[in-house]
């Protein structure tokens, strides 16, 4: 114990001489106002009576790890993925067959099966064998966060093992969303096809809210945890230049496999609690729009600060619900412009931006 | 059983011939400018418009195809000059703002021409089909997609081998710095050649206006199509175009009538996956020099 204290002062005596300074978790300011936030996200059933508020609260938290697991493979890996709604959607997908077949079981079809009804239309005659298991929630919560993990590394083995990133991961993802998406379509008998699965109990309450809202502050941590380590460093240094980075000796194929799979359990979380949440999924959810669209997320909110993801996606999303009512299509306008702006004008989004600006204005003065 | 493989393989040729002309745009721009360009399928679709308000004014595709290669090529400059040539060091970012690109030219089509689809026809010494002894008749609009997939890659080949533009265009491509100490002026290089390959998404669109019907998002399939052709057959060498998509128009031709639509386009894409596991730049990019 005391030797491992001696060594403990001794590495900070060697790093503080080195110059190193190691920088704080979160900032003290930052956890202040974090909790803040979380607290009064936390409190709203309790002050306000608004559901669709509370729906719109528990949606947004799910498109905030979204679009955190984006950051985290585009922001800090420079991995970016434009079909990253596959793992969103196969988790999500996942939660709602198995609360829609348990619904089944307590209210029968009109025609008595204890089935899902989308499936009697498409002419099945009772529960398909292969979807049984799926009976069990928690087996059904452990697929939709093991299956997706699993894909995820099967296609990083697959592709960065052979060098493949940049545009090409790029396309390829948004192919495999392409793919999902007319799967889910072609295969309605199964998946709900273009109607999607509704009609089942979802969870829209107050202590599934804080359930999010708790998983939201984990990952939040578990990320700013993992950018902060040794790890962080070799992926951002994969991410500034890759080349290099595999000539200092790291294996940047096992690091991108890694930090993708991370990113893929946590998409797959934020389906799973969407399904739940919402209670009702449809094939544009797996879809490359939507993958595309939680990008511009990160990118308004900027990229490779964490926080970022939280702001873009709330910001944006919330814009979307309140304006996009008065704006009608226009508002679709807005999004194409605003993916133009933000390449064009500020690459670092709003977090990064004010970072910037805040950094160079007291050597300004 | 046999046999109709046999015919489904020959209307392959088609699926390729419609490959060829919907990737060949991108690929021209991104062997040279290294830029996806994520509108590409937007700029089908004007093509597409083109050819419709061509054809209800009383046109053919004859008259569309040129008239699709002007306005496309007109529009691609525009976008080009305004927003691409800003930021052609960052090609990963340049796939946001070209989709956002696509996503404001639908909005805007949509606005003009309403959202209901539109109809181009084919002219009609292209309707019917060419009868082949024990087989099902092969539709001429079919054999006339193929000719213009030829005539396109060889106009391609013929601008890039044969003209002094080409010579540049080459040059660039191989080295991008050096080309620029030698006195070519890169930045025009890069305008030019984004101009040509919109100018080729509007005659793709206008050309596969008449089977399929005009809608503002009907290019995103398209689109996708030809990011795997490129994927696939690498880019660069424009013999890629034709290789990639002539593995994926066969592969997804036979394969969707063996199986189902939905299986084919799922296997083409692991065979996809599988081929540029074994050749990561591509079936022609491989022994390429960077």
């Amino acid at each position: 114990m005391v030797e491992a204290t001696t060594r403990l002062t001794a590495r900070l005596e060697l790093a503080k001489a080195k110059g190193i300074r190691r920088t704080p978790l979160v900032p003290l300011w930052a956890l202040v106002g974090g909790a803040g936030i979380v607290a009064a996200i936390a409190a709203y059933p309790v002050y306000g009576s608004n559901t669709y508020v509370l729906s719109l609260l528990g949606k947004f938290l799910c498109y905030s790890i979204f679009a955190l697991s984006i950051d985290l493979i585009w922001g800090f890996a420079g991995i970016l993925s434009l079909g990253q709604a596959v793992y969103f959607g196969i988790g999500a997908y996942f939660v709602a067959l198995s609360l829609k077949i348990n619904y089944a079981l307590d209210n029968p079809t009109r025609y008595g099966g204890k089935f899902p009804d989308f499936m009697e239309w498409n002419g099945l005659t009772e529960l398909p064998k292969f979807m049984e298991p799926l009976i069990s929630t928690p087996f059904a919560i452990a697929c939709a966060l093991i299956v997706p993990t699993l894909l995820a590394l099967l296609f990083g083995v697959i592709t960065f093992k052979r060098r493949i990133y940049g545009v090409y991961c790029a396309v390829i993802t948004l192919a495999e969303s392409l793919i999902l998406q007319d799967f889910i379509i072609e295969y309605q008998a199964y998946t709900g096809g273009f109607n999607g699965i509704t009609d089942y109990d979802n969870y829209a309450n107050m202590y599934f809210l804080w359930f999010i809202l708790g998983v939201t502050v984990v990952f939040f941590f578990g990320v700013r945890a993992l950018t902060h380590s040794r790890v962080g460093v070799v992926l951002k240094s994969i991410r500034d230049n890759d080349v290099r980075a595999e000539f200092i000796g790291y294996n940047v194929a096992n690091y991108r496999i890694f930090v993708f799979c991370v990113s893929a359990f946590m998409a797959a979380a934020a389906g799973a609690m969407y399904a739940a949440w919402v209670g009702l999924i449809s094939f544009l959810d797996t879809g490359p729009v939507f993958s595309i669209e939680a990008v511009i997320w990160t990118a308004v909110g900027g990229r490779g600060t964490i926080i970022g993801s939280f702001i873009g996606a709330f910001l944006i999303k919330g814009a979307e619900f309140f304006l996009s009512g008065v704006l009608a299509f226009w508002w679709q306008l807005v999004i194409g412009g605003l993916f133009i702006f933000v390449v064009l004008v500020m690459p670092d989004g709003i977090v990064g931006t004010v970072a910037n600006w805040l950094r160079r204005r007291p050597r300004a003065t | 059983m046999f046999e109709s493989i046999i015919t489904q393989f020959l209307s392959g040729f088609g699926v390729v011939a419609i490959l060829v002309i919907a990737a060949l745009g991108l690929a021209v721009i991104f062997g040279v400018a290294g830029v996806i360009n994520m509108a590409h399928g937007e700029f089908i679709m004007v093509g597409a418009y083109v050819a419709a308000v061509v054809s209800q004014l009383g046109g053919n595709t004859f008259v569309a195809i040129p008239l699709a290669f002007i306005v496309v090529g007109l529009l691609g400059l525009a976008i080009e000059r305004g927003i691409i040539q800003w930021i052609y060091d960052r090609p990963v970012e340049t796939l946001l703002a070209t989709w956002g690109v696509g996503i404001a030219l639908q909005v805007i089509i949509k606005l003009i021409f309403g959202p209901e689809l539109l109809y181009a026809g084919a002219p009609e010494m292209l309707q019917g089909g060419v009868p082949l002894i024990g087989l099902l008749p092969f539709p001429k609009y079919r054999i006339f997609l193929l000719v213009l997939a030829i005539v396109m890659v060889a106009g391609t080949f013929y601008l890039l081998f044969k003209t002094n533009f080409g010579l540049k265009v080459r040059a660039v491509r191989r080295n991008r710095a050096i080309s620029g100490c030698l006195g070519i002026d890169t930045a025009k290089v890069d305008m030019m050649i984004f101009t040509f390959g919109s100018g080729l998404a509007g005659i793709a669109g206008a050309a596969l206006a008449p089977i399929k019907s005009v809608s503002p998002p009907m290019g995103f399939a398209y689109a996708v199509d030809s990011y795997m052709v490129l994927v696939l057959g690498g880019v660069g060498n424009l013999w890629g175009v034709v290789a990639g998509s002539a593995v994926i128009g066969e592969a997804e031709a036979v394969l969707s009538f063996v199986f189902n639509n939905v299986i084919g386009k799922l296997l083409v894409f692991l065979f996809i996956v599988l081929i540029i596991r074994v050749v990561p730049k591509g079936i022609f990019g491989y022994y390429e020099r960077r």
